[in-house]
């Protein structure tokens, strides 16, 4: 992995991302992604359920960002940001696959099973966190971002 | 990162142990396991999560082939999973309703003779 480039990211708003990572669209790299999520969460105060959380949900979002590249043939490399506030975690992945190649993924190799992986990887995702983002990049490509709470809600300030 | 597979028999049920992450690169290994123990004539499956440490889609969508499987046989296929995290997964996406979970490899067993 190396450090990414890019254009800004529409998520952090001018504000720098806490952690940048670039890696080639391998699937065997999504565990190692996974385990810097996990450091990142942790250092950043998240209580245990979050912090799986998140893992769940950058991994679905990269692996649907590597598929999507594999299946273009591309070896352009995924982007992730994470970015923290003080009270959530925000992640952007970033892609340059081609939107005719996002294409359903079939976890089934005998082609029996109807089950969508790729639709199936972004509903956790939606389900898991907030405010999830779905846009297209100019020049092809897309972003996908999301923020997640770093623990329980705080209690409404006494008054 | 690596999945570690074993099998072993309960009776007439294969028992399959799953240890490590299941993703989009560890969940064909785990996929080809399913169809060599159906082609091998195990019918009735106990899949043991209790020492998977993550699951993803890709992991759902092998275990849900590995079903359909089984049901082409008239089989069987039982989950055993206590892990709140890896519960909260099946929840999520509904497949709770699609797979018997349960506390134990006894109870699965059990159950899959019914």
């Amino acid at each position: 992995m190396d450090g990414g480039a890019g254009e800004q990211p529409a998520l952090l708003e001018g504000a720098a991302a806490t952690i940048r990572l670039a890696f080639p669209p391998e699937p065997r790299l999504l565990g190692t992604v996974r385990l810097v999520v996990g450091i990142v969460a942790r250092k950043a105060g998240m209580d245990d359920e979050a912090i799986e959380d998140l893992k769940v949900a950058v991994s679905e979002a990269c692996a649907v960002a590597v598929g999507d590249l594999n299946r273009a043939g591309r070896p352009d490399l995924v982007e992730l940001d994470l970015v923290e506030a003080p009270d959530r975690l925000g992640i952007e992945v970033r892609d340059r696959a081609p939107a005719a190649d996002r294409q359903p993924h079939a976890s089934d190799a005998d082609g029996e099973i109807d089950l969508d992986d790729r639709q199936l990887g972004l509903a956790l995702v939606g389900a898991l966190v907030d405010d999830l983002r779905i846009m297209d990049l100019e020049g092809g490509g897309s972003r996908t971002s999301f923020w997640l709470r770093r623990g329980p809600e705080l209690p409404p300030p006494l008054t | 990162m690596d999945l570690d597979l074993n099998v072993h028999k309960e009776g007439d049920r294969s028992v399959l142990e799953v240890a490590g992450e299941i993703d989009v690169y560890t969940a064909p290994k785990l996929r080809e396991k399913l169809i060599e123990l159906v082609s091998e004539g195990s019918y009735d499956i106990v899949v043991d999560l209790e020492k998977v440490d993550f699951l993803d889609s890709t992991g759902l969508g092998v275990l849900v082939g590995g079903l359909k499987r089984v049901r082409n046989h008239d089989g069987s296929l039982q989950l055993v999973c206590t892990q709140e995290k890896i519960l909260k997964i099946f929840r999520i996406t509904g497949l709770t309703k699609v797979f018997p979970i349960h506390g134990s490899v006894a109870e699965a067993v059990a159950a899959s003779e019914e």
